[in-house]
């Protein structure tokens, strides 16, 4: 067998190996991306083949263990469905009034940027990260950084991408931080964190669809399908607070953690139930306007006499299965090594 | 020493795609309490009681780098942590050198408890202090014991990975 020696010599080298790799990787290696796409290009066949395999068992089980409770399942979202069509209505109308602002003001929004649609393929097999994989990768026009969305909201961010698909690292992991705002009316449990209205006449709004698979969805003067509206909506003095902050995963399905910037924020009209959404700017990973949640609980006053609040995401992140990728490439001082 | 990494490559490297491939496709999507069971790992800690702390390590250094490379943690810290695993399993060898099943397990269990506790330690290291909190309380346990019932049938495949040979006893003649 082997001596003592030779077992210590052996246990050095494996020690040291993983610090010279996690050193190398750290700084950014491309010989070690090399290896990483080379490895997911083998693994994608056997993945494939196994889920080829499993699946069939997979449902057949659920479908003798879950028939009841998918049933019930069921007609608890019909219901919902009918409670929602009611309020779709109002939302659109939303939309188009928060478009329009936008318009009047000149800002941009996430409204700008195209999206590429993708499916969830995989979950991250360790307890200690929080990533999905989806079936988009750089021949997509998938970048580093880019922000990920679902119906809901933000979801994360694309941390690796391959050919033929990526892997997004998910707002609750405690590596993700993105610069994020509150926005939270003085009177904001009368107005439920919405920004009052405006007088609207004459609303035009264009939605054009540039390829399959990616949408753009942007206000313009004109071209394209014209929708006319005639609104008038009453107009209150409510002033609207505009924190910002860094929003931070906490790891498994924790709510996030947002700290201001700025140390008086704990004067301000920051409370439960207000909205929260991306900050964007220069050195912002996502564009402003993305939702990501709402203030559930004021945590505690940090060092600097500022309240770290938690926000619970508006996405269901346990569920995951069709997401979009904002085409839009953060710096790289934002999306870092 | 060569002996050690040259011939087992040849078998750990197809083993533990298929253990990775099986991880990724089948126990990340059925976590109990919300805790993923660790295949990879548990073969690294079958490995290890089988073959002793030098092979666990080896075993734990390869499957690790393999498991880094293919999700989003920085290359070294699953070989790091699964190779602490995989040699405190070994450790067992130190004590008898052909150990029942239930005392492989055993060891087996402490190397997964140590390796799964390993991860978040080298993470906080390398700057991502988050995964440090009470959910280990759940998490490290119950990957620790389904390794451990996991450690009889993974084994002889460990065995085999890493080329180690059973002992076979003969009565000496008197």
């Amino acid at each position: 067998m082997f001596s003592a020696l030779s077992r210590r010599r052996v246990i050095a080298l494996v020690v040291l190996t993983c610090l010279l790799f996690i050193t190398l990787d750290k700084h950014g290696n491309p010989v070690i991306d090399r290896v990483r796409g080379v490895l997911a290009t083998v693994l994608q066949p056997i993945d494939t083949s196994l889920k080829a395999i499993a699946l069939p068992i997979e449902r057949t089980w659920y479908g003798i263990t879950n028939y009841d409770d998918l049933e019930r399942e069921n007609e608890a979202l019909r219901d919902q469905i009918e409670h929602q069509k009611g309020n779709d209505v109002e939302a659109r109308s939303a939309v188009l009034e928060y478009r329009l602002l936008l318009k009047v003001l000149q800002l941009t929004s996430k409204f700008n940027y195209p999206t590429v649609e993708a499916q969830v393929i995989g979950e991250s097999p360790g307890n200690f990260q929080n990533t999905i994989e989806i079936n988009v990768g750089s021949v997509d026009g998938i970048r580093q950084g880019m922000p990920v969305t679902n119906g809901a909201g933000l979801i994360g961010r694309i941390t690796r991408v391959y050919p033929t698909h990526s892997l997004v690292r998910l707002i609750t992991d405690p590596a993700y931080s993105v610069p994020a705002q509150v926005l939270s009316s003085s009177d904001d449990a009368d107005s439920g964190g919405r920004v009052p209205g405006v007088p609207v006449a004459g609303t035009t709004t264009t939605t054009t669809t540039t390829s399959p698979g990616t949408t753009t969805t942007a206000p313009s003067a004109a071209g394209g399908t014209t929708t006319t509206t005639a609104a008038t909506t009453t107009t209150s003095a409510l002033a609207v607070v505009r924190e910002t902050g860094l929003l931070q995963g906490q790891g498994g399905n924790k709510p996030l953690l947002l700290r201001f910037v700025d140390s008086s924020s704990s004067l301000t009209n920051v409370k439960v139930g207000a909205i929260v959404d991306t900050a964007g700017g220069i050195r912002g990973l996502a564009p402003q306007g993305i939702p990501i949640g709402v203030i559930t609980r004021i945590v505690a006053q940090s060092a600097d006499s500022s309240e770290i609040v938690e926000v619970t995401p508006n996405a269901s992140l346990q569920q995951l299965n069709f997401v979009a990728v904002v085409l839009y490439v953060p710096t790289d001082d934002a999306v870092g090594p | 020493m060569r002996g050690i990494f040259v011939a087992p490559l040849l078998r750990i490297l197809p083993v533990g795609l298929l253990a990775l491939s099986l991880q990724r496709v089948v126990f990340a999507n059925h976590p109990i309490h919300d805790v993923r069971l660790q295949l990879v790992l548990a073969l690294v800690v079958a490995a290890g009681a089988g073959g002793g702390a030098d092979r666990g390590a080896v075993a734990g250094f390869v499957l690790g780098l393999l498991s880094d490379a293919s999700g989003d943690t920085p290359l070294g810290v699953l070989a790091l942590a699964f190779g602490v695993g995989g040699m405190t399993a070994g450790y067992l060898h130190r004590f008898t050198p052909d150990p029942q099943w239930w005392l492989a397990a055993m060891f087996a269990t402490a190397g997964a408890a140590v390796g799964e506790m390993a991860i978040p330690l080298v993470k906080a290291i390398t700057g991502d202090s988050g995964w440090l909190n009470s959910d280990l309380l759940i998490t490290v346990p119950i990957v620790a014991v389904s390794s451990g019932l996991m450690c009889p049938l993974l084994m002889p495949v460990g065995r085999w990975m890493m080329g180690v040979k059973r002992k076979k006893w003969k009565a000496m003649a008197e």
